[in-house]
């Protein structure tokens, strides 16, 4: 048992090391990730609005140039696009401009991304797929090792059979009993 | 010597990398059906295309801002587009498509009219509008692709 305990101990505080850094990246982004429904954890969004001259609601390559002289952008623009008879929609890059074209009203929704967070999520989601599905699947790995191995570190009191023990049992509630609350209710 | 070699190879290795970012990126399978329909085309008679799987091309005009799980394309008719909706993370489209050319593949579905009375109030939440009850079924997507791949043309190209 003393060189099983050895073996774990020595396993936990080098992969414990090894895992800092992704254990963080998991857990930021986990926790952004998890209060979509608040806020957009990827992208800083805004909205502001304005006004132009109304160019009236004519034959799109009509309208289209004269909204565009009338927005006098900086930026250029990608492309139009006619969402309804009143409404056109331009295109440039970091933000969408809809222009009312009876009432000459123009809302632009810009974009920008959230450059530490963007990042982390999409590790955390795995968006750009291999090869981070090869470091995921092994960080998995190493936080079940951690997690094995974390139960044999210390004895006695504070060990398995005293209050370890019963925070272990806690934690291995906690999903059952969600798992059992979602299935009843 | 050597050092020069590898000066001029990572040179060349970054300056194929840039080309590679400035082409058309693709996500999921990409496409690969061998002819484009009309969206158009698609709409004008849903039920003969149900089931089937269409590659169509367009502008992406809107992108789910939450998850990327759905970028709306432009019709080649004004004022109608087509959602394709993809499985929540196994493609995202990040933002930046909005307002890019787009063809999208994936299978025509036609969905059954929604009756939960739980999408039209989320929508409208999202819309920043008003939820109208008596056309909740209107706030349900009625076609979409179920996209398996899409590939994206960028700015300028």
């Amino acid at each position: 048992m003393g060189r099983f305990r050895r073996v774990c101990r020595w396993l936990h505080r080098e992969l414990g090391f090894l895992a800092v850094g992704l254990t963080l990246v998991y857990a930021v982004s986990g926790v952004v990730v998890n209060h979509v429904h608040h806020w957009n954890p990827n992208y800083a969004v805004g909205e502001r609005s304005f006004r132009i001259e109304a160019p009236g609601a004519g034959e799109t390559e009509d309208v289209a140039p004269l909204v565009l002289e009338r927005l006098a952008l900086d930026e250029p623009v990608r492309s139009t696009w006619r969402a309804s008879p009143e409404m056109l929609q331009v295109f440039v890059e970091g933000a969408t401009l809809d222009v009312d074209l009876l009432s000459g009203e123009v809302v632009r929704r810009g974009h920008v991304r959230r450059p530490f967070l963007y990042s982390l999520n999409f590790m955390h989601l795995n968006t750009g797929k291999a090869p981070w599905t090869g470091i995921a699947d092994g960080f998995a790995a190493v936080l079940a090792v951690l997690a094995i191995t974390g139960i044999f570190l210390v004895q006695g009191r504070r060990g398995l059979a005293g209050r370890g023990g019963v925070l272990l049992l806690i934690g291995v509630l906690i999903p059952l009993a969600y798992v059992l609350w979602e299935r009843c209710f | 010597m050597p050092a020069r070699i590898i000066t001029l190879c990572l040179v060349a290795s970054v300056l194929a990398a840039g080309a590679a970012i400035a082409a058309e990126t693709v996500y999921g399978d990409g496409v690969s059906a061998p002819d484009t329909v009309l969206v158009s085309r698609v709409l004008d008679h849903p039920e003969a295309w149900a089931g089937k799987t269409v590659r169509v091309a367009g502008t992406a005009v809107a992108v789910c801002a939450e998850r990327g799980c759905w970028v709306d394309i432009a019709s080649d008719r004004e004022g109608q587009t087509l959602r394709l909706k993809v499985k929540d993370g196994e493609i995202v489209f990040p933002l930046e498509v909005a307002g890019l050319p787009i063809v999208a593949e994936g299978v025509f579905k036609v969905n059954p009219p929604e009756t939960s009375g739980k999408v039209c109030p989320r929508e409208a939440a999202r819309l920043a509008k008003t939820c109208d009850a008596e056309k909740a079924a209107a706030c349900m997507t009625s076609y979409e692709i179920a996209g398996t791949g899409a590939v994206v043309t960028p700015a300028g190209e």
